[in-house]
Formats: structure tokens, C-alpha cells, sequence
């Protein structure tokens, strides 16, 4: 059996190397109009013609061979690296047809290192509108290689691509400079010191530290103790060499390639200067958010109000059908309930995902980027910076994984450190039931009270992220910065198909991941919830009827029943119904109500004394200054694991031993304090967000960071920093609110 | 009974679950490296 072709899939950032990759592979990797997507290589088999496999590496994009960052020195490790399971036999430079100049000088120095390399011209529907005209047979000559013209979008050229491929040993590995013209004398040298070695394989060699600072790199023993030039004059050599293949470039493409300028220019020129300015960009990224937030609210009340009611009335379908039994209890209160606690935010996850896909898709978000540079400078960080941190909005995990792309590591340090204060999705549901309990429905020049303060709290993330990278900048004393280049992508109309599928990657990954862990917790809770050692968890029943009859039901309880009592008396007197019926009736829903009022103490009783109640009770003093109780501290702490668990916990919490199937918000609305008053009211809600907002609560953030850093003790300071301060500013909000 | 031992098992799998996801060490269930979550040499930094 013939091996696998092994090819590997190379380029600029945001050439379309993904979308070549999925088109070839068939597998479904996250694309974006948007660069940064790759910081790993991802791999996948390819069937070409003749029946012959190739087996395709997708590797981060980088714009040349002399690397800066980590995710850059991954290509050139393995195209130096002949003994690599995944040294290519062949190099496909996918490269976009409106940046071929710049795209081509990466080509060059892969076709230097004597690999046959495949060009692929990228986004070739858009020459006519662009008024680009290309002589690829004229390019093919002078380049030495075999081109194809492909667009990922229209999904043409990919069998090209295969055929070339499978032909790829007719592909002349030639190099196209010599490597001795970037300096003669230095090359003589390194010839007689190395006779056997390749000179331009060496010269990466002995050159690839020198734009890399603090990281450990592989070292080529006898190459770098050859190292006679000190890194300045190793930098010139480089810039010389990037001159000379600009020259070559240049007079290849004078021959080959026309851009009609008057046909090209227009339209991305004129949004770019409004988009990017110093004032309108700002603003009109301010209105984008705002309509962002406000839609999030409006459009998903009603799916959320229709999940809530089916999964109240799946619990009581359960409880009415099923035998009754403990696995019945579990099933109506545990696991519906806690289910039903993530299920809810299906809705809001989902366009707040539709939006960001929108932004990306469409180009707009490569000028946020550019725009957030300017605003972050002063706060010590890089503009690379900026793609973590919004990234961030998402999940803290790929946002720090894409600090990979940061040169500088103490500038990836800050990075990754102050990356978790961004609101990442998990968040969400925690905001969104807060902010709907405690926050009223009036609004503001048509904007909401409750968009307004989601959106706040989406500033508040990311002001803290800055603020604290200044401080931390301070403290590091970071002394070279980083040069940031981002890649201005052509405005396009967002894919639809791209849009759905990150949509329902985004919203699965959230439900599908975060379920699992709410489910587990759901369950354990409710067995602890409905579980205990103690006498008076035990004898429940006695305690609170002998109570009931000493001393009469509780404030609560009392209100409940008044509360019925008086809206079904309205809604009678409306229908015309007689003084005397009405009265008989009253009677019948007082005698009704109030069984259900001494049921539910009963059920509030033998929670407060269960498993659960005990290490609440215990837990209490702790929050009960923040202005939560037990529950509310119960939640906390299940939720340290991951934030999203808090709400499917007290809706868990919440339900055991309960008769009513209410929906989420209903039960923890009516949550009382001890002197009767709503639980979630201002001044806990506030704290409670606020506390969510600068809490760590993500064990898996806690994982990747220090994965990143290769230590504990960043993660182990991020952690106790965060807390502490989540916890100070909750308790100073709750404290001022009161 | 039934009851009982659905819902005794259904602890078990899940009060199973949550240690094997945050207490026990990854590295006890997986087989060897993956190459696909690496970014690069082993001392580049970041594994």
C-alpha cells in the first residue's frame, strides 16, 4: 500500500487556508473573515484522483519564514525538520488575489527550501469586480511552479488543487533566489563551515531566534555556535534578503499581474475611513453594540418564555405520569430542572453568536480590531492583544490559546492574564436571569434598562481587562513592544451558510458542553437537596405542623395565599359571578392553598436541614454580607467550576420537594429574605453580577492558563486575585445599595 | 425498588462523572500525545 502524500497547507493569515483545508478534507473547522483562526495545525485526509490519499496539515498563517511568534515558528519547525512525521512532500502557499505581492514573498523562501510548492490564488472571483487580470501560465513560468485559481467561496479550482497535488513529483523544487546574494561574504563563510548543508535551511536556522525574545527554541548545535553576527546585523541581513525577493516579486508581477485601480478602489476605501475613524469609528462600534444587546433582550423574550413553560410542564407531565418514587423526585425536580437551567439560554446565545459571526463575516471586525489598537496603547498592551480579548467574548479558552500570536511573551503573559474579565458566554445566563429579577422593564430613548445594563456589564469586563493589564504592565515592567500588523480583509456579504453553521457549532458546543456538567451537578444537588442525617430533616413533618398550629404560617406563605386569593377574586367579579358562589368558591381555593402553602413549608424546611442545607448554613456567613443566603452560596460555590452552573443550581435548589412546576424565574422571584422581602432584589442582583463579572469560576480557564504559562503559579495568582477582588466589590456594591 | 436503583445509579454515573472531569489527572485516561493540540516542540513554551 503507497503512503499518504503529505501536504502541507500554507500562508498569510485570513488567506482561506481553513476553507481550502475543509473543502479538501471534507471536515468542518471553524472559518472567519477574521485572521488569527489557526494557531494550531489541524490535519485531515484528502482523496485525490488515481485513487491516491494525501493527508493535509493546516498551519498557522504566517507572513514569511522569519517568525515572531509561536504559532509562526510552528510552520517553519516543521519545514526545517526532514525527520517530522509531517515534513511535507509538498507545500500549498494559499495566497488571496488582491494581496498576491505580499503573499508571494512567504512562497519564495518555501520554494528555497527545495519543496515542491503548489501556488494557490485564493478568492479568484473576485478579479473582475476588482478589475485584477492575471496571466497564470506567464506566472507559472516565471514563478517555476504550478498555479491554481480557486475560490473557496464558489467553490471552484478544488480539483485542481487535488490534480496538482497527486501530480505533485512533475513540480520542480528548484529555489528561485540564491540565498549568497543577501550577503556574499557571510554565505562563503557558512559554505566552508557547513559544506553539506543546505545554505538557505541554515540561515533560517541561525536567524529564527532572532525576532523571538524570551522563549527556549530548538537549537541546531553547529549552526548556532557559527552565529558570528549579533542579532542587529543578523535583522539587516533579513531586511535584505525581504528587499531582494520584493524585486523579484515585483518585476514577476509587472509581467503577470493588472489591477485596474479606478475599478478597484470605491466603496472599501470610503467605509474604511468612516469605519476607522478616530471618532465616527468609535461611535458607530457603540451603536453596533447597543442594537447588539437591545436585540438580545427583545427577540429572545419569547423562545425563552416557551422553553421555561415546556420544561415546567415537562416536570409536571413526569410527576403525574410516572409512578411515584425517588427516581420520579429525581427526574421532575433534579434533572428536568437543571436541564431546563441552560436550555432556557438557547435563544440569547444564539444571537449574540449570530452577531458575532455577522461582524466577522462581513469584514467589520479585523476594524475593530484596528480601532481597539489605538485604545489599548495606552493601557501597555499590544494591538495583537485585541483578538484574545474579544475573542474572550466568547470563551476565555480559544481567546487565550490565541495569544499564541503575541511575540512578546511578557505582553501574551498580560494577555492571558487579564483576558477572563471579558464576558464570555458563560456569563450570559447568569446576567440575563439577574438582570430580568432585579432590573425593571421602563427604557431610555427606546434603549432598555436591561440592554443597557447587559451592555454595561459587557464594559465593565472589558474596562477591567484593561485596567488590570496596566497595572500589571507596571509591575512586569515590560520594555520592547511588539510591532502590530492586522490584515484588513475585503467587506463581503456575510455567507449565510458560514453564519448557520457557527451559530449551531457556538450554541451546541455551549449546551452540549456545559450540560453534561450541569446535568452531574443537578443531580448530586438534588440528592443532597433531598437527603439528610440530621433529627429535624428526619421529623420534618411533625416540627413544621406543630409549628403551623402554635404559631400560624409563615409571613411568606400568608402573603401567598393573599396574593391568589385576591387575583382570582378579580378575575371572578370580572366574569359577573354571584357574592354567594364567589364566597363558596374563595373558601374552597383558601382551604387549597393554604394545604399547598404548609406542603411547600414543610419541603423549605427539610431543605434548609438537608445535606445541602447543612453546608449552605455553614458556607452563609461568608456571602450573607454580600447580601445572599445559603441557596445563593450554594450556587457559588457549584458554580466555581464553571459560571453557567449557577442558575441550572437554583433552579435546582429551588425545586426540590416542590409541589408548583414553575418556571425558573418565577421561583427564584419569589424567594424571600428573613424579613419577607424579595431575595433578588437591587442591591444583591448588582453584587451578584458584579461578583460574576470579576470572579475566575472556570477551573477549564484555570487549566489552559496554566498549560500556556507552564506554570501554576499564574493561574494560581489570576485565580486569588480575582476572587478576592470579585468578592471586595460585591460586598462594597450590596453594602451601598442597601 | 426499581426507583431506588435507577436512582442510585444515576448518582453514581453522575457523582462519577464530575470526578473524573475535574479531580482525576487527564493524563491517566489518555493513551499518548496528541499531536493535533500541540503548537509546536516540546520546549516552545506552551505544552
Amino acid at each position: 500500500m503507497s503512503k499518504n502524500i503529505n501536504v502541507a497547507l500554507i500562508g498569510n493569515p485570513n488567506t482561506g487556508k481553513t476553507s481550502v483545508f475543509n473543502q479538501l478534507t471534507g471536515l468542518k473547522q471553524k472559518v472567519g473573515n477574521y485572521p488569527g483562526i489557526t494557531v494550531e495545525k489541524k490535519e485531515g485526509i484528502c482523496k485525490l484522483p488515481r485513487g491516491v490519499k494525501a493527508h493535509i496539515l493546516d498551519l498557522p498563517g504566517t507572513y514569511s519564514l522569519n517568525t515572531t511568534s509561536l504559532d509562526e515558528s510552528l510552520v517553519v519547525e516543521l519545514l526545517l525538520n526532514k525527520n517530522d512525521k509531517d515534513y511535507p512532500d509538498v507545500a500549498v502557499v494559499i495566497s488571496d488575489v488582491e494581496n498576491l505581492k505580499r503573499n508571494l514573498l512567504l512562497f519564495t523562501q518555501i520554494k528555497d527550501l527545495k519543496i515542491p510548492t503548489i501556488l494557490v490564488v485564493n478568492m479568484a472571483d473576485r478579479m473582475d469586480r476588482k478589475g485584477i487580470s492575471l496571466d497564470v501560465g506567464a506566472m507559472e513560468k516565471k514563478l517555476d511552479t504550478k498555479i491554481a485559481l480557486v475560490s473557496t467561496r464558489k467553490n471552484t479550482g478544488i480539483d485542481h488543487i487535488k490534480e496538482l497535488i497527486a501530480d505533485y513529483k512533475s513540480i520542480s523544487s528548484k529555489p528561485i533566489l540564491d540565498p549568497t546574494r543577501i550577503s556574499p561574504e557571510y554565505f562563503d563563510r557558512l559554505k566552508k563551515t557547513f559544506p553539506q548543508e543546505d545554505l538557505y535551511k541554515l540561515w533560517l536556522v541561525i536567524t529564527q531566534d532572532v525576532n523571538f525574545m524570551p522563549i527556549e527554541k530548538k537549537r541546531i548545535q553547529d549552526a548556532t555556535d557559527f552565529s558570528t553576527k549579533s542579532k542587529d546585523e543578523l535583522k539587516k541581513l533579513q531586511h535584505k534578503e525581504t528587499v531582494l525577493r520584493y524585486q523579484l516579486i515585483n518585476n514577476i508581477l509587472k509581467e503577470t499581474y493588472k489591477v485596474d485601480f479606478m475599478a478597484a478602489k470605491g466603496l472599501r476605501a470610503s467605509l474604511d475611513k468612516i469605519l476607522t475613524h478616530k471618532v465616527f469609528g468609535y461611535l458607530i462600534f457603540f451603536v453596533i453594540l447597543l442594537t447588539i444587546f437591545q436585540a438580545i433582550f427583545d427577540w429572545s423574550g419569547y423562545p425563552m418564555d416557551f422553553i421555561d413553560e415546556q420544561f415546567a410542564m415537562a416536570a409536571e407531565w413526569v410527576k403525574n405520569t410516572l409512578p411515584p418514587g425517588v427516581f420520579t423526585d429525581l427526574l421532575a425536580e433534579g434533572i428536568i430542572a437543571g436541564i431546563g437551567g441552560i436550555v432556557i439560554f438557547i435563544p440569547q446565545i444564539a444571537f449574540l453568536f449570530l452577531f458575532i459571526s455577522l461582524l466577522e463575516e462581513s469584514g467589520y471586525m479585523s476594524r475593530v480590531v484596528f480601532l481597539m489598537d489605538r485604545l489599548m496603547r495606552p493601557f501597555g498592551l499590544s494591538g495583537k492583544s485585541v483578538v484574545p480579548l474579544i475573542s474572550g467574548n466568547a470563551c476565555a479558552i480559544p481567546a487565550i490559546m490565541a495569544t499564541r500570536t503575541i511575540e512578546n511573551w511578557k505582553e501574551r503573559l498580560i494577555t492571558i492574564l487579564v483576558t477572563p474579565f471579558t464576558t464570555c458566554s458563560a456569563r450570559l445566563p447568569v446576567y440575563l436571569i439577574l438582570i430580568a429579577l432585579v432590573i425593571p422593564e421602563g427604557s431610555v430613548l427606546g434603549l432598555s434598562y436591561q440592554a443597557l445594563t447587559l451592555m454595561l456589564l459587557y464594559l465593565i469586563g472589558f474596562g477591567m481587562a484593561l485596567l488590570s493589564a496596566m497595572v500589571l504592565n507596571k509591575i512586569l515592567k515590560i520594555k520592547s513592544r511588539s510591532v502590530f500588523m492586522v490584515e484588513m480583509p475585503t467587506y463581503r456579504l456575510p455567507l449565510v451558510k458560514n453564519v448557520v453553521y457557527t451559530v449551531i457549532e457556538k450554541t451546541k458546543s455551549f449546551v452540549l458542553g456545559a450540560g453534561k456538567i450541569i446535568l452531574a451537578i443537578s443531580i448530586v444537588l438534588w440528592f443532597l437537596g433531598s437527603n439528610g442525617y440530621s433529627e429535624d430533616f428526619q421529623d420534618a413533618d411533625r416540627i413544621v405542623t406543630e409549628r403551623i398550629e402554635n404559631e400560624g404560617l409563615s409571613t411568606y406563605s400568608k402573603n401567598y395565599i393573599q396574593n391568589n386569593v385576591a387575583s382570582y377574586r378579580e378575575s371572578a367579579e370580572a366574569e359577573g359571578l354571584a357574592p354567594n358562589a364567589l364566597q363558596d368558591s374563595i373558601e374552597v381555593l383558601t382551604q387549597e392553598l393554604s394545604e399547598r402553602a404548609v406542603a411547600q413549608e414543610i419541603a423549605s424546611y427539610k431543605l434548609e436541614h438537608s445535606y445541602i442545607g447543612q453546608a449552605g448554613k455553614a458556607f452563609e456567613p461568608l456571602v450573607k454580607p454580600l447580601g445572599y443566603d445559603w441557596k445563593i452560596g450554594i450556587a457559588v460555590l457549584t458554580s466555581f467550576a464553571a459560571r453557567e452552573v449557577f442558575v441550572g443550581t437554583l433552579a435546582t435548589i429551588y425545586s426540590v420537594g416542590s409541589d408548583e412546576e414553575e418556571t425558573i424565574k418565577n421561583r427564584m422571584a419569589a424567594e424571600l429574605d428573613d424579613d419577607g422581602n424579595p431575595l433578588f432584589n437591587l442591591a444583591s442582583g448588582i453584587s451578584l453580577m458584579l461578583f460574576y463579572a470579576f470572579a475566575m469560576q472556570c477551573m477549564s480557564t484555570l487549566a489552559i492558563v496554566k498549560r500556556e504559562t507552564n506554570s501554576w503559579k499564574w493561574p494560581m495568582l489570576q485565580l486569588g486575585f480575582m476572587s478576592v477582588f470579585a468578592y471586595i466589590i460585591a460586598l462594597i456594591a450590596y453594602q451601598i445599595l442597601i | 425498588m426499581i426507583q431506588q436503583i435507577l436512582a442510585y445509579g444515576t448518582l453514581i454515573i453522575a457523582a462519577g462523572y464530575l470526578v473524573w472531569k475535574f479531580l482525576l489527572p487527564k493524563s491517566l485516561f489518555s493513551k499518548g500525545k496528541s499531536n493535533s493540540n500541540s503548537c509546536g516542540s516540546d520546549n516552545c513554551g506552551c505544552n
